[in-house]
């Protein structure tokens, strides 16, 4: 029975074209970093949007909420917010004369924590944890946080002011980062045409609801990855630990994550198995940020030569 | 016929552009020069050839980009034409009088294809025919020097893929260091083993190759230089005189005069004397008949009784030799690259030239099993053999030439003995017990007999001059005999499996007729056998090692089992068998693991999508993944458009589908899916 509820690649292919499409309402261009943010919601994890205020960061993260249904809620990160506001906490209840949990905006299914350097790290922490554990505990009570659950943070590298940039342990905990990147000139004349009488965004609705993004969760995780996926995987992380040019190399963590979004990336063609070049594609959006460079080398660059030049496991296995 | 074509059709070779690769096919060759300039002593075409290929890959290179035009392929394929022209004159007729013409054909091939090296293909063929010309100089060197040639030519060889694959790819070189490391020992140490273990056979000619060439100079007049190079009147070492003075001897050096493959060891016998006058022995006999270049059993004395078989020896000349065929005796078959062949009245076989450096020839030689019954029982000399003696009685029984005193010795030796043999053996013992070989004599004083002088003056000599007194003495004792001279076994080489007869093996002994048996060596050198004919074969290659080492013991087992015959093969197969069942055992310890077979599709698929790059002239490089491979092919306009009904695009997509679901969902095509798929490439 759970075989035929589960899934299939095709129909999943279809629902994130939906999604997809739906954000191009909103969204104009960018189909990679859509692709992107889609895929981190899809594989689980959470994604991190960077770029320079005014990009779009925002307003992708809104759409994509809004496309998915679900509760939907914003973290407006600056320096004096606090774990609780993120968390929630109890207040006294005057009628009942008792202590009530007030959830915070974490009880969601779409978290928004934008401009998330701008908190303390004690509040980055509370959120953070949340993240990786899927659960927050507030007055030593432990609450599961619901499926889905799913943080799109923003933040704008070029603001040093008042800012607390994110440890590298805490940018490990994002499946992956991506850039919004300028518009080219027919785009951004086409987002200033869209404005002309009013925002889009208003008029944007779900079109696929929670129970189908949990679907969508796990097709992802029954999308195959050869051993040949996995040897080049380890190929790809040893050969960017082999680099004298990196100080921090991936992690563990960064070969896993790399390896669940090339699944769900996988599904957008409607496949069921991992291609190299969902690994190649994926490897500079998963594993850049994380990654420390000696000098003023870029991550990004030192991935694209590690890709093109790492080969891909023989395609005869036996 | 457009698909017959089409089929014909080599698939396309890149462009060469690497100036390293294109230097290290051009040191390939000079590689293969060098090897032909040193073993074949040829100079002219090899070094005119060089020249011509360097000049032809300046310009092969400066043109690479440009398209070949008709004109200059014709003259390309005309010299070409020309110089196998030249090979056949002078291979036939001798007309350049080239030493190796197959060699300078090649030579000349390379030179010429240096003009035309546009494609990678070029430069690899251009390479394997420096390969064959090394293998003609291979055929001709005898010696390890010729291992550090061929490395060098493996070290172009991977130099040019380097530079020539990994640069274009740029990949990095990585290959499976440790396995080819480890197999590469293993088949040293299992060649050595078997090298060491196997019989090495004797029957068959070791050379893969006859590359002597025949030389149609025909006899003109009498023997040219009939002469052996162990004593001469003039003192040239090379000989040029058909008679033996015992008051002289020249000096014998080191030098190595030739080589020989033999089965067994045996001495090779020259030119034999019979008459002895004034201290000079002569052949009194001038009587020859010709031959023909190969001499077939059936024109030769049939096997000797009691005979153990027959052996091969290809012997090898190092330097000018004079024309005498030296062979262990007697003779089944012979053949010598040259126009005839004389047998003389002693069954020495006479070539009308001096032979030269680099000749060879073979020869079939029969084993003859004497041992000391078989010759003790030989019937005495009485009439009835003497009608059947082939020669002349009354030479081989003259007594006058010998003193009486040394006759009276001879006597006194052999008093004790009743047979024939018996006689013989106890005067050889004699001479060798209580004489001493030396080669520092001074010359004979004058006035005396250098017989007498040797038997009781000095009582030390040289060979010639044990066999001759021992020839003189048997013959006062009325039993026939006469002087032999040739070259002793030589040193034995256990890697090259070769014998290296030098100056200073020249030889000398004596020939008795034994009724039945005919002419039967015999050694009164100290030191030696007595019984001098050819020892039955030791094939055991360890028995030749153990001779390196004179102190080691092993020889006398390893001779043992060359005693055992066909036998001989259990102990060294046992020894095998262990080793290989370690090794099995070894491997199945570290190693046996069972390996999943491929699936059904799999290897068909993966063939036809290799097949399908060699097509689209471009293959896919290690960190290309099938599909940028494919995506980078469509983008490509490939000069090969075309070639299928709805182009190559189409079929490579369909292709990198199938792989793709295959190697990373191991969903594998069918294999009649993978046969449609192919039918459409051609």
């Amino acid at each position: 029975m759970a075989q035929e509820r589960s899934l299939q690649p095709q129909r999943a292919a279809e629902l994130l074209e939906r999604v997809e499409g739906n954000i191009h309402r909103v969204i104009v261009g960018k189909d990679r970093v859509v692709r992107l943010a889609l895929a981190g919601l899809v594989s689980g994890g959470h994604v991190l949007l960077q770029d320079l205020p005014g990009t779009g960061k925002t307003m992708l993260a809104r759409a994509l909420a809004t496309s998915v249904g679900g509760t939907f809620r914003r973290i407006q990160s600056t320096p004096d917010l606090l774990p609780s506001d993120i968390t929630g906490s109890s207040v006294f209840n005057q009628k009942d004369l008792t202590f009530e949990f007030v959830p915070g905006p974490i009880f969601a299914n779409i978290v928004l924590a934008d401009e998330v350097n701008r908190a303390t790290p004690r509040t980055q922490s509370a959120l953070l944890e949340a993240m990786g554990e899927g659960q927050v505990t507030v007055e030593g009570t432990t609450r599961t946080l619901d499926r889905p659950f799913f943080v799109v943070a923003t933040q704008n590298p070029a603001e040093f002011h008042g800012t607390y940039p994110l440890p590298e342990s805490q940018l490990d905990r994002f499946v992956l980062a991506a850039e919004m990147g300028p518009p080219t000139d027919v785009e951004a004349m086409e987002v200033l045409a869209r404005r002309e009488h009013g925002d889009p965004i208003a008029e944007l609705g779900a079109v696929i609801d929670v129970q189908e993004v949990i679907e969508l969760q796990d097709a992802c995780l029954r999308v195959v990855a050869a051993p040949a996926i996995r040897t080049y995987i380890v190929a790809l992380m040893q050969a960017i630990r082999a680099r004298p040019d990196v100080v921090l190399p991936a992690s563990m963590r960064a070969g896993v994550y790399l390896q669940r979004a090339a699944q769900a990336w996988a599904l957008f063609e409607g496949r069921d198995f991992v291609l190299p070049d969902d690994v190649k594609l994926l490897a500079t959006p998963v594993l850049a940020h994380r990654l420390g460079m000696r000098g003023r080398g870029k991550p990004a660059d030192m991935i694209g030569e590690v890709v093109s030049s790492v080969p891909i496991p023989p395609l005869r296995q036996h | 016929m457009a698909s017959v074509t089409r089929w014909l059709r080599l698939p396309a070779s890149p462009v060469e552009h690497s100036v390293e690769g294109r230097g290290f096919v051009f040191s390939g060759f000079v590689v293969a020069v060098l090897a032909i300039v040193l073993y074949g002593q040829d100079y002219v075409v090899p070094v005119l050839g060089v020249v011509a290929a360097a000049i032809g890959h300046v310009v092969s290179y400066r043109r690479r980009n440009s398209k070949r035009g008709f004109w200059r392929q014709a003259v390309l394929a005309a010299l070409v034409f020309g110089a196998l022209f030249y090979v056949i004159a002078d291979s036939s007729l001798a007309l350049f009088g080239g030493t190796l013409p197959q060699a300078n054909f090649a030579i000349l091939l390379v030179a010429i294809t240096s003009f035309d090296l546009k494609t990678r293909r070029n430069c690899y063929s251009s390479l394997w025919i420096s390969l064959a010309i090394l293998y003609l100089a291979a055929v001709y060197a005898w010696d390890y020097a010729f291992a550090v040639l061929a490395g060098l030519w493996v070290l172009c060889l991977v130099g040019f893929w380097i530079a020539s694959h990994h640069k274009r790819l740029n990949a990095e070189l990585k290959g499976p260091a440790r396995p080819v490391a480890l197999m590469l020992g293993a088949a040293l140490l299992g060649g050595l083993l078997s090298f060491v273990l196997i019989p090495q056979p004797s029957g068959v000619p070791v050379s893969p190759l006859v590359v002597s060439l025949p030389n149609f100079t025909a006899f003109k007049g009498g023997l040219e230089s009939p002469a052996l190079p162990l004593v001469q009147l003039t003192g040239d070492p090379s000989g040029a005189t058909s008679s033996i003075d015992l008051h002289f001897r020249g000096r014998l050096g080191d030098a190595p005069v030739m080589y020989v493959r033999t089965g067994a060891p045996a001495y090779w016998r020259g030119l034999v004397f019979d008459e002895y006058r004034n201290g000079a022995w002569t052949a009194t006999n001038h009587g020859y008949r010709e031959m023909q270049p190969y001499v077939p059993p059936r024109f030769l004395p049939p096997a000797p009784p009691g005979n153990l078989g027959t052996f091969v020896q290809t012997f090898r000349v190092l330097r000018p030799l004079p024309g005498v065929i030296n062979a262990a005796y007697p003779i089944q078959s012979l053949y010598a690259p040259v126009a005839a062949l004389r047998e003389d009245a002693y069954g020495t076989f006479h070539t009308p030239q001096p032979l030269r450096p680099g000749q060879t020839y073979s020869v079939v030689s029969f084993l003859p099993d004497l041992t000391p019954a078989l010759l003790r029982a030989a019937e005495p000399m009485d009439q009835e053999h003497l009608d059947a003696y082939p020669d002349n009685y009354t030479i081989y029984g003259d007594p006058s030439s010998v003193s009486a005193r040394a006759s009276n010795l001879a006597d006194e030796v052999t008093q004790s003995a009743s047979t024939e043999y018996d006689k013989v053996m106890a005067l050889t013992t004699y001479l060798q017990r209580n004489y001493r070989y030396t080669l520092d004599l001074p010359p004979v004083p004058a006035g005396k007999d250098p017989v007498d002088w040797f038997l009781f003056d000095v009582k030390t000599g040289y060979c010639e001059q044990f066999a001759t007194a021992e020839t003189l003495m048997l013959r006062s004792l009325g039993i026939p005999a006469r002087l032999a001279t040739g070259y002793a076994t030589g040193d034995y080489d256990p890697i090259l499996n070769q014998a290296v007869v030098r100056e200073h093996d020249a030889h000398a002994w004596v020939e008795v007729w034994f009724p039945g048996h005919g002419w039967v060596p015999v050694d009164p050198t100290p030191g030696v056998s007595p019984l001098a004919a050819t020892k039955f074969p030791s094939h055991w290659a360890g028995g030749g090692i153990a001779r390196l080492i004179p102190h080691l013991s092993i020889g006398a087992p390893a001779a043992a089992l060359g005693s055992l015959g066909v036998l001989a093969v259990v102990p060294p197969a046992i020894a095998l068998a262990l080793i290989a069942v370690l090794a099995y055992a070894w491997l199945r310890r570290r190693v046996w693991t069972a390996r999943p077979r491929p699936q059904p599709g799999e290897s068909e698929l993966l063939r036809l999508y290799e097949r399908l790059q060699r097509r689209l002239t471009r293959r896919r490089a290690p960190p290309e993944t099938p599909r940028e491979y494919q995506h980078a092919m469509g983008e490509h306009s490939s000069p090969f458009m075309g070639r299928w009904p709805e182009g190559p695009e189409g079929l490579l997509a369909e292709v990198t589908q199938a792989v793709n679901e295959g190697a990373y969902a191991g969903r594998w095509p069918d294999p009649r899916r993978v046969r449609d798929l192919a039918e459409r490439i051609s």
